[in-house]
């Protein structure tokens, strides 16, 4: 699927705006908003799990963050990433000691977590008067990054050598390839997962608090589409649904080509409806090309034929 | 065998742990039960029109979820956006006469669930992916066709699918019809059983000459059909309509679902456990309503019991 990727950033050279640095700053301050969040749900997914709650967290924690972070903008940083930590923890041992799937607690932890923001930011949006800290985290360096996404690509950089480097990553794999067979050879699955979900919530929440910040305000049906985006990028970025496959740095690909097909369409003068269509279009090109089952059925559609004209 | 595991003391086994998971099933239904009868006004005519239309529009889009869930599907994420544009087509197309319209509708919702549906069927491309792609289609597409205006009627023909009948929403009457031909289909068809069979285990089905593809491709076909339905419900009630018509309705109906008691690993559950779901969480939304809760509060109170009735489903049934 990185070809793929090589391929969308040809077509859209042929637009000529492509390659402006404007363009290149958009994509990585779009890559700053969802990178984060397709993190955990990746993350989630290589455990053959699917976190719906990363959509939640988001916005509870970039509430929380800018409810307390007024005075001090870490300790908005330190509150909102807990509550993602605290609600990740709490879903994974619910899943853990009840057994039960990920769908229907992390469904249900999406509904109070909503449920949650709404309550405390009584729905109405909560402005965050910190102007400087918006102003900075949003700032150009360079031209091409700025403190959010540098921000967004460290914490990427940290998950990726955590998954390579460590232990982590070798037992993420084997939970999610095969739970049961790891628990036999004596990994302690239940661990690994709830951490899973820490992390997941940890990642999304400070998604979630940087983009608070950096908007100025936290409002309860901040990026309520974040789901779809993100499940894409992580599936584009070759994250397995049903675990064992996939990396940090996959994800980060994922995250980037989508953002890539957004900000080059947009930068080429593309009307918004095109964009979608076009972003279905490659999904469901992706989805087919990606499909296990492709080559069989190719395969046993031209042995038909071929016994049909024998 | 069931097994119940709460931590590594708690043990239950077989018959206890069924009884055990059937008692505390009917005591959560009873004090939900209780709790809405014991609330004022719960029992008016007002209040029970209100809860027969949540349940309606949202139960036939969850109707066609069981169907994708059933297979092993897990969700579809494009079901909502499928309602909305059945119900701009069907506006559109009512120049033609009502029946047309609405068979033009359903038609149309049919083909988008059908393409998704044979790909996931016969290549088995990821369902999630393919559903977020035809989300991404449907929104492009009818962004371009509308010019994001809103779609108003065509023609005549909005009372067929509006008011009363008997004193009873005819909403309601269109939806119960939806939910009877649903468990008919899936209970009484072969290919509705097959449905049933593939979700539990696609290997085994394929080895006993099931059909997988055709059984994939028809469930996506029924909650294609079932999606148009609500959308032709929805455009009959609000009179015109744009793609936001049906947002958000993905995620409540795959909560109605799960809170029936479906599986959400496919292979187990039925159309009429869905019903019990849509009405469970109408009921709470109506109650929580009516007992005079903030918006906030019901919103927070309907997630956590949700995630409690659902936590309740899956203890019983073993990983």
């Amino acid at each position: 699927m990185l070809a793929v990727g090589i391929v969308l950033a040809l077509i859209d050279q042929g637009g000529g705006y492509f390659f402006s640095l404007g363009t290149v700053f958009s994509v990585m301050q779009l890559f700053a908003t969802f990178g984060l969040v397709a993190l955990g749900l990746g993350l989630s997914m290589l455990v053959r799990e699917f976190d719906l709650s990363v959509a939640g967290v988001v916005g509870l924690a970039g509430c929380i963050a800018v409810m307390t972070g007024v005075s001090n903008p870490w300790l908005g940083v330190l509150f909102g990433v807990g509550a993602g930590v605290v609600s990740g923890v709490i879903q994974g041992l619910i899943m853990t000691r009840l057994h039960l799937s990920s769908v229907g607690v992390t469904l249900g932890g999406l509904l109070t977590l909503q449920g949650l923001t709404y309550v405390l930011t009584e729905n109405k949006t909560i402005g965050y008067p910190n102007i400087a800290v918006a102003l900075g985290l949003n700032a150009p360096i360079g031209g091409l990054v700025s403190v959010r996404s540098v921000a967004v690509l460290a914490v990427f950089v940290i998950a990726a050598l955590a998954m390579t480097y460590t232990h982590i990553g070798r037992d993420i794999i084997a939970s999610g390839s095969d739970r049961r067979a790891s628990r036999v050879a004596g990994l302690k699955t239940d661990r690994v997962i709830i951490g899973v979900f820490a992390a997941s919530g940890a990642s999304a929440a400070f998604a979630g608090v940087l983009l608070s910040y950096s908007l100025g305000a936290a409002s309860p049906v901040a990026l309520a589409d974040v789901l779809p985006t993100a499940a894409a990028a992580a599936i584009v970025g070759g994250v397995s649904v049903v675990g064992g496959r996939g990396s940090p740095l996959g994800i980060a690909a994922g995250v980037l080509t989508l953002c890539i097909l957004r900000s080059g369409l947009s930068a080429i003068g593309v009307e918004p409806h095109v964009h979608d269509l076009v972003t279905g279009a490659i999904l469901l090109a992706i989805a087919v090309l990606d499909a296990p089952e492709l080559l069989q059925r190719v395969t046993a559609w031209r042995l038909d034929r071929a016994e049909r004209k024998a | 065998m069931s097994e119940l595991s709460l931590g590594a003391r708690f043990r239950l086994s077989g018959a206890r742990a069924r009884h055990l998971v059937l008692g505390v099933r009917i005591v959560a239904g009873g004090a939900i039960a209780a709790f809405a009868l014991s609330t004022p006004g719960f029992i008016s005519p007002l209040s029970i029109n209100a809860l027969l239309n949540a349940i309606s529009l949202i139960g036939c889009v969850a109707v066609g979820m069981t169907f994708i869930t059933l297979t092993g599907n897990i969700m579809s994420l494009c079901l909502g956006a499928t309602v909305s544009a059945s119900a701009l087509i069907f506006l559109a197309s009512l120049s033609f006469g009502v029946f047309a319209a609405s068979l033009i509708a359903i038609l149309f919702g049919v083909v988008i669930t059908a393409v998704q549906g044979f790909l996931v069927g016969s290549i088995r491309a990821n369902p999630i992916l393919v559903s977020i792609a035809g989300l991404s289609l449907l929104i492009g597409g009818a962004a371009l066709i509308t010019g994001g205006q809103r779609i108003y009627p065509s023609g005549e023909g909005l009372q067929m699918f509006k008011g009363r009948v008997a004193g009873v929403p005819v909403e309601a009457l269109y939806f119960f019809a939806t939910v009877l031909i649903g468990q008919l289909v899936l209970s009484g068809t072969r290919v509705g059983r097959e449905m049933t069979m593939v979700g539990s285990n696609p290997r085994a089905a394929t080895a006993a000459g099931i059909g997988t593809t055709s059984a994939i491709t028809y469930a996506y076909v029924i909650a294609g059909a079932c999606s148009a339905v609500s959308g032709i419900l929805l455009a009959a009630r609000y009179g015109s309509g744009d793609m936001e018509l049906g947002a958000g309705y993905d995620y409540t109906a795959i909560a109605a679902v799960l809170v029936g008691g479906t599986s959400i690993q496919g292979g187990s559950g039925s159309v009429l456990r869905t019903l019990v779901g849509v009405t469970v969480i109408a009921i709470i939304e109506v109650v929580l309503l009516l007992r005079g809760f903030s918006q906030q509060l019901q919103y927070l109170i309907t997630g956590i019991i949700v995630l409690l009735v659902i936590m309740l489903h899956t203890i019983g049934e073993r990983r």
